[in-house]
């Protein structure tokens, strides 16, 4: 009898433990906003940062880091590879309901973060960006594009600073187009399709023309460039917006279009000369690369149509940090853009650099291990990207779904009017969850 | 009538704490949840509106349709195909113990795995499947990547998996079958049929009750071979979307954590429902 009533407190005493470890860590949540900002770091200080950066990527992003690390020796910063953007969207909407456990800042979309920014735990960046000491002094003294600024915005607050940007462009595939005769590289939709077609037809319908890896952005930009931004006044099944479905949908049907379906992007059926042509990312630049290897030579050009996409993540800082963690943070994200560490970044990676100095700079024009640094001037003259509203993230995201149901029975031969019907639905829906 | 030993709760206890913490409290708290909107910051009561919104959208109605058919299909095939097999290695078959092994091995592979290959296996354009499809000369559907497939593909992916689990069971019931029931069948000079259909089946009907409700509580909660199969999305157009995907989708992404809850909730109902039917009908089947 003893014995077990000596168990039986051992049991509620572990419990007990158990119960109050995990309750005592929401002590500290109330950090308020006029707090002020430190302009030396003195003490240890540790910035998690929550990325999605694989392979080349990531091991860049460890380089540039351990740099900075060299530089101010107080600060540590832990990079946590959470997997794909997916998952990292995820991990984020799920650990928002305990502040604690959120990194110091993260990689973000800033459709992500609508609600968070709501409940007002996200940190404005503004007064950082104006302080001498930590920030640059003003937005213009950071050299960073207008745009990509812009883009990181949450109702008008800047919460984020652009990190890792990427555009879309067009990859083309220069020895078949010499073969097929073919001298111009299409600048505009019409003259996409032109060129698919012939090539579809003088390799007797071996290769396909050209193809479009992200769906939504094909949509988007299609929008965009007949004059209609993207919000949820967009009429799915009127008349512009079935010019730009079927100008794709036509395309597959007679087969000089395609999409990439399972594979997600066109870039391996690219390198296996499947197809001549494809729009998308300019940060996937190595992999076409890599795939493509001595079997031909490929080049890249602006996207045809006005607009391209300008995509790629922000870097976001959360509210609960202390006053030295958002500091030793911000001067972290300082350095990650700054001039030198872009084009580190930028040549490394594919992605494009986010301030102007960096894209200007010979070292970066004049890279001549991956073509995009060459044309990118001309490539970003009109940049646009999904505007930050309430549900445009889910919106923008269900249109993929949406059109791979379509050009599906584009494929098949049949008429895409029903498909385009429940389209209509579907995304409507999605606008007003 | 004896009554319980006071002591039982104490060995009991830390079983009754963790199932508590981990098993009831999540259900309860999903049954609250499904009452509320909002994202997972900022709860707030709404009554029946998730309810409603999942009723009515058609996509939770594919999603549910999709589960209930790939359920209903690839668990009594798969059923019936690992007995086949299970039986022919135990009674034509020398080297047992290789062919079960053998068996075995995509229980023990990671699914994730097995799905990346098959996605090559069922690739329409290079596939292996098609390859072979083609120099029979039957037509080759493109498995993958045409929304019309998605759920033959699952089908066809979930009954090959489902095979080890089953055949290695149904192994160890046929070896509990006494021998002498088939000596004295072949004593009274009975067939090879009637010895299958008077002694095996009977002798297995418990074992089939406790695979199939396995397996039918596994094939509702179907994600990761659909995951792995269609490359991270629920087929192309979202055409093989289970109620898995669908609250995970609701939950993760879209931020509706009390519309994915309100689908958990149904899901549950309905696991509920045909496990509750299946146990009847066992019960009739086999007579006890």
């Amino acid at each position: 009898m003893k014995f077990s009533k000596k168990l039986t407190m051992a049991a509620v005493a572990t419990l007990a433990l158990v119960g109050t470890a995990a309750c005592s860590k929401s002590g500290n949540s109330s950090s308020s906003s006029s707090e002020k900002i430190p302009s030396k770091i003195t003490k240890k200080t540790t910035v998690v940062f929550w990325n999605a950066m694989p392979g080349v990527q990531g091991s860049t992003l460890k380089q540039l880091t351990n740099e900075f690390e060299k530089k101010n020796p107080k600060i540590t910063v832990k990079l946590e590879n959470q997997g794909a953007y997916n998952d990292l969207q995820a991990k984020i909407n799920s650990t928002l309901q305990s502040p604690n456990n959120l990194p110091t800042i993260t990689q973000a979309y800033p459709g992500w973060l609508w609600n968070a920014a709501q409940n007002k735990m996200l940190v404005n960046m503004t007064p950082y960006i104006n302080n001498k000491n930590v920030g640059w002094g003003s937005a213009k003294a950071s050299d960073i594009r207008t745009e990509l600024l812009d883009g990181a915005k949450i109702k008008g607050t800047q919460y984020g600073i652009p990190f890792n940007k990427s555009i879309e462009t067009l990859t083309y595939n220069k020895t078949m187009f010499k073969k097929y005769g073919i001298k111009k590289v299409p600048t505009t939709m019409e003259e996409l399709k032109d060129v698919s077609e012939t090539i579809y037809k003088k390799s007797n319908h071996k290769v396909v023309g050209a193809g479009f890896d992200s769906l939504s952005n094909y949509y988007t930009l299609g929008m965009k460039d007949e004059g209609v931004n993207f919000t949820d006044k967009i009429n799915f099944s009127g008349s512009t917006s079935k010019k730009v479905l079927n100008f794709y949908a036509d395309g597959i049907k007679k087969g000089y279009f395609r999409v990439a379906g399972s594979e997600h992007y066109l870039s391996g059926p690219f390198a296996n000369e499947k197809v001549a042509m494809f729009v998308g990312t300019s940060a996937g630049e190595g992999f076409v690369k890599q795939g493509v290897g001595n079997k031909f030579t490929y080049d890249v050009a602006p996207r045809p149509g006005k607009y391209t996409m300008q995509q790629g993540t922000d870097i976001y800082m959360f509210n609960h940090a202390s006053a030295e963690q958002k500091a030793a943070a911000f001067k972290y994200i300082k350095f990650l853009v700054s001039k030198s560490s872009q084009i580190k970044w930028a040549n490394a990676t594919g992605y494009i650099p986010v301030n102007t100095s960096a894209i200007e700079s010979s070292e970066y024009k004049n890279n001549k291990s991956i073509k995009l640094p060459a044309k990118l001037e001309d490539a970003m003259k009109n940049l646009y990207s999904v505007p930050v509203a309430k549900n445009s993230n889910a919106a923008y995201n269900q249109l993929n779904s949406i059109l791979q149901n379509i050009f599906a029975a584009a494929q098949k031969g049949q008429n895409t009017n029903s498909q385009i019907n429940t389209g209509k639905q579907k995304f409507d829906a999605a606008w007003k969850q | 009538m004896k009554s319980n030993q006071k002591k039982a709760w104490l060995f009991l206890a830390p079983t009754i704490i963790f199932v508590t913490f981990f098993s009831i409290y999540p259900i309860l708290r999903a049954f609250v949840m499904s009452f509320q909107s909002g994202s997972l910051i900022n709860l707030n009561w709404s009554g029946f509106s998730n309810y409603q919104y999942i009723f009515s959208d058609p996509e939770f109605w594919r999603a549910i349709k999709n589960t209930i058919l790939y359920a209903l299909i690839s668990v009594p095939v798969a059923l019936a195909i690992s007995i086949m097999l299970a039986w022919f290695i135990f009674s034509r078959i020398k080297h047992k113990s290789f062919f079960e092994t053998t068996f075995f091995m995509p229980y023990v592979t990671s699914t994730i795995a097995i799905g990346i290959v098959f996605r090559y296996i069922f690739n329409g354009d290079y596939g292996l499947l098609n390859f072979l499809l083609k120099a029979v000369h039957l037509p080759t559907p493109n498995w993958i990547d045409d929304p019309a497939m998605s759920l033959t593909t699952i089908i066809i992916f979930g009954v090959w998996t489902s095979l080890a689990f089953n055949i290695v069971i149904l192994m160890g019931a046929l070896r509990n079958i006494d021998p002498n029931y088939y000596t004295i069948a072949d004593m009274y000079g009975a067939t090879g049929t009637e010895k299958f259909w008077r002694i095996t089946m009977p002798q297995l009907v418990p074992t089939i009750a406790f695979l199939l409700t396995m397996n039918i509580i596994a094939a509702f909660k179907i994600y990761t071979s659909v995951y792995a199969l269609f490359n991270g999305q629920a087929g192309v157009g979202n055409s093989a979307t289970t109620a898995v995907f669908y609250i995970y989708n609701k939950f993760q992404i879209v931020g509706t954590p009390g519309v994915a809850m309100a689908a958990t909730v149904v899901l549950f109902i309905i696991i509920m429902f045909v496990t509750f039917l299946q146990r009847k009908m066992m019960k009739k089947i086999g007579g006890r």
